[in-house]
């Protein structure tokens, strides 16, 4: 685990909706990247507010991801149109003090066959190019 | 409701820049119900001037408190005391809000973080509209309910102007025609004779005739 | 020496009056104004000058018209309510009728969100139908808003414009009828290229007589091309050019355009003619006022009557 140490620092954001054996599958992330991750499960993914995205930044996280069901699949209506929306304004707000917007990601994902979230992270944690925030000067400690 | 808009970040780090203790005050009532300056707001803007002081290797401390009301003293009082750890205050409150908080603290900069925009109505989440410009002598009850003076980019009391095309303004495919309204509204209650009456000039006196405006009501005041 | 309104005179003998437009320049240069001048000068009854058109700055209304007067001609000064509040108003109705300025159209003008001025603030302090009210009360009871007398009351023909194009339609001709209400004494209407509407509306003007209380010149703008045709279509507000007008102009090779052009202005005038209760035409020649003399004698409208 001594690469992840320097790698960055995750935070995700999951629609409980999503996968019904979310806590065995988000288990093995957790042991695996230890301090390196961290899940939020929220009830419906159109609870989500930039200000959490914003928070898991602040105290730490270098990307924050929410996890959605697809469009159309959502089981109180327009949970996850909302998401995107917010996800899009929290972009704003951090591309205005000159951070990428990549740094949040939505994750959107049509629940045709079962999800895993382990697969969906996953997934998502190969495909990052972003580096961690380099917070000039004083750097957040992450505790492992 | 008084509504508002955030500044863009870079002004209000560039108004924050000279301090390093800084108190983020919110308002309860109308610029938090338009989503711009009530607690949630305080909260995501503080974490971004945190975040963005530290992106540029600058050390902040942001403090974060909202209250009912930024333009009434009572509420205000709330923070006296409280505000003597800081160094400025970034008030999330409309125009009167700001400046009735830097009047009960003189010393204290206040600056502000909001654009106050307008009176209006939350049309829908997330919609706000522009529909009384506060002239100080209402005339609702002439034109059916809708604010010509207002909602008219002319200001027109006497109907519509040329530029009105299938129910929208000419200066803007978004904003209804004002005078397409009235008549609507008018003509459905078989009252459009209403309109064939010339309507004077606008009586200004009452809006901005002798500089700013004040109410003075005996009845509600403390004292002899 | 007395001086007349020329239009006027020609409306009341019972002429089919002409009228154009003319546009002062964005400078301050006079011999602009003297040139289109003379080009209109004996086509015309009467030369209308823009003011500050489309929130664009330009030469004034007033010294252009001045300029006009002095060059012989009979100017008509626009006077819109965006630009400046009551007192500047009947100030420039006072002055207008000093320099020997003898018609005024009342005007609430385009919005300044379309000229080049865009951060300007709007004043419109008055709207269109109070400054005809205001400038009859002046020129009839000497009196300005308020009622204080003036010493010597201006002597101006009033008039204002109307758009049966715009919306609401079932509004129009009772707004039409608020401006006479007001004073108005002449109406210009948008330019005409939905014949079918603009009879509607005439239609409705003469059901409620009111072509017998107003003289009524019909709008004409000849096209130049196809492109301008779209573009004032689809840009310029309160402008409805009917599709298959636009594919008339199509129609024709781009080099023929602009005769196509002429054509139909033509062809809308004798429409015009023939229709009950219009009493001239008021020519809009943007930026191509040396087409207006031809304009005016192939529609067999030359010459002028001298009254």
């Amino acid at each position: 685990m001594a690469q992840q140490k320097k790698g960055p620092v995750f935070a995700i954001f999951f629609c409980q909706q999503l996968d019904a054996r979310q806590d065995i599958n988000r288990r093995c992330l957790e042991k695996e990247f230890g301090s390196h991750i961290r899940f939020f499960p929220i009830p419906c993914s159109g609870r989500i507010e930039p200000l959490h995205l914003l928070k898991a930044i602040e105290s730490g996280a270098d990307m924050a991801y929410l996890l959605t069901c697809g469009e159309g699949d959502c089981r109180y209506g327009e949970g996850n149109i909302r998401a995107k929306k917010r996800v899009n304004y929290a972009q704003g707000l951090i591309e205005e003090i000159g951070l990428e917007r990549k740094r949040i990601v939505l994750i959107s994902k049509k629940i045709d066959a079962p999800v895993s979230i382990d697969i969906l992270v996953r997934e998502a944690i190969a495909g990052n190019d972003m580096l961690p925030i380099q917070w000039n000067g004083h750097n957040l400690q992450v505790d492992d | 409701m008084i509504t508002a808009e955030r500044k863009p970040i870079t002004e209000i780090e560039a108004m924050l820049n000279p301090f390093r203790r800084i108190l983020v005050v919110g308002c309860g009532t109308c610029v938090a119900e338009c989503a711009a300056g009530g607690e949630k707001e305080v909260a995501l803007l503080s974490s971004a001037l945190r975040m963005d002081a530290r992106l540029k290797g600058r050390k902040i401390e942001v403090g974060e408190v909202t209250i009912d009301r930024q333009c009434v003293y009572e509420f205000i009082n709330e923070l006296t005391g409280f505000v003597d750890h800081y160094d400025a205050i970034l008030s999330l409150g409309c125009g009167a809000g700001v400046q009735a908080v830097a009047g009960l603290f003189p010393k204290m900069p206040v600056l502000p973080g909001l654009n106050t925009k307008f009176i209006g109505e939350t049309k829908e989440t997330g919609l706000w509209i522009e529909n009384c410009r506060a002239c100080g002598d209402c005339k609702l009850g002439y034109f059916a309910g809708v604010c010509p003076l207002t909602r008219c980019a002319k200001g027109l009391l006497n109907g519509p102007c040329g530029g009105s095309k299938n129910g929208v303004c000419e200066t803007n495919p978004d904003t209804p025609c004002a005078w397409q309204m009235i008549i609507d509204r008018l003509e459905g209650r078989g009252q459009i004779d209403l309109l064939q009456t010339i309507f004077p000039p606008v009586d200004w006196s009452k809006y901005e005739g002798k500089g700013p405006r004040k109410i003075e009501r005996e009845d509600q005041r403390s004292g002899s | 020496m007395e001086v007349e309104s020329n239009l006027k005179k020609v409306l009341m003998n019972g002429h089919f009056a002409v009228t154009a437009e003319c546009g002062p320049p964005k400078g301050a240069d006079p011999d602009v104004i003297q040139k289109k001048g003379n080009i209109l000068k004996g086509y015309v009854d009467s030369v209308n000058v823009t003011d500050n058109q489309t929130g664009v700055v330009r030469l004034c209304s007033l010294a252009a018209c001045a300029i006009l007067k002095r060059e012989g001609l009979d100017p008509v000064l626009q006077m819109v309510t965006r630009d400046r509040n009551r007192i500047a108003l009947q100030s420039d109705v006072l002055g207008a009728s000093a320099l020997g300025i003898r018609n005024i159209l009342c005007l609430s003008g385009d919005h300044q969100s379309f000229g080049n001025q865009r951060e300007a603030k709007g004043v419109f302090d008055i709207d269109s139908i109070q400054l005809i009210q205001t400038v009859r009360s002046m020129r009839d009871e000497g009196k300005v808003i308020g009622g204080d007398v003036l010493i010597q009351p201006p002597d101006l023909f009033i008039g204002t414009t109307e758009n049966p194009f715009a919306d609401p339609f079932q509004y129009r001709v009772l707004r039409l009828e608020k401006k006479i209400m007001a004073g108005a004494e002449f109406i210009q209407t948008q330019c005409i290229y939905n014949i079918a509407r603009f009879k509607e509306w005439m239609k409705q003007v003469q059901d409620r007589g009111i072509d017998k209380k107003v003289y009524i010149l019909g709008g004409i703008t000849p096209m130049k091309s196809a492109s301008m045709a779209q573009y004032m279509n689809t840009k310029v507000a309160g402008m409805d050019i009917p599709d298959h007008m636009i594919m008339r102009m199509k129609s024709v090779a781009a080099k023929n355009q602009r005769e196509e052009g002429i054509k139909i202005a033509i062809e809308t005038i004798e429409v015009l003619k023939e229709i009950k209760g219009i009493q001239g035409i008021h020519i809009m020649a943007i930026e191509w006022e040396e087409i207006v003399p031809r304009l005016v004698e192939e529609a067999g409208l030359y010459p002028r009557p001298a009254v």
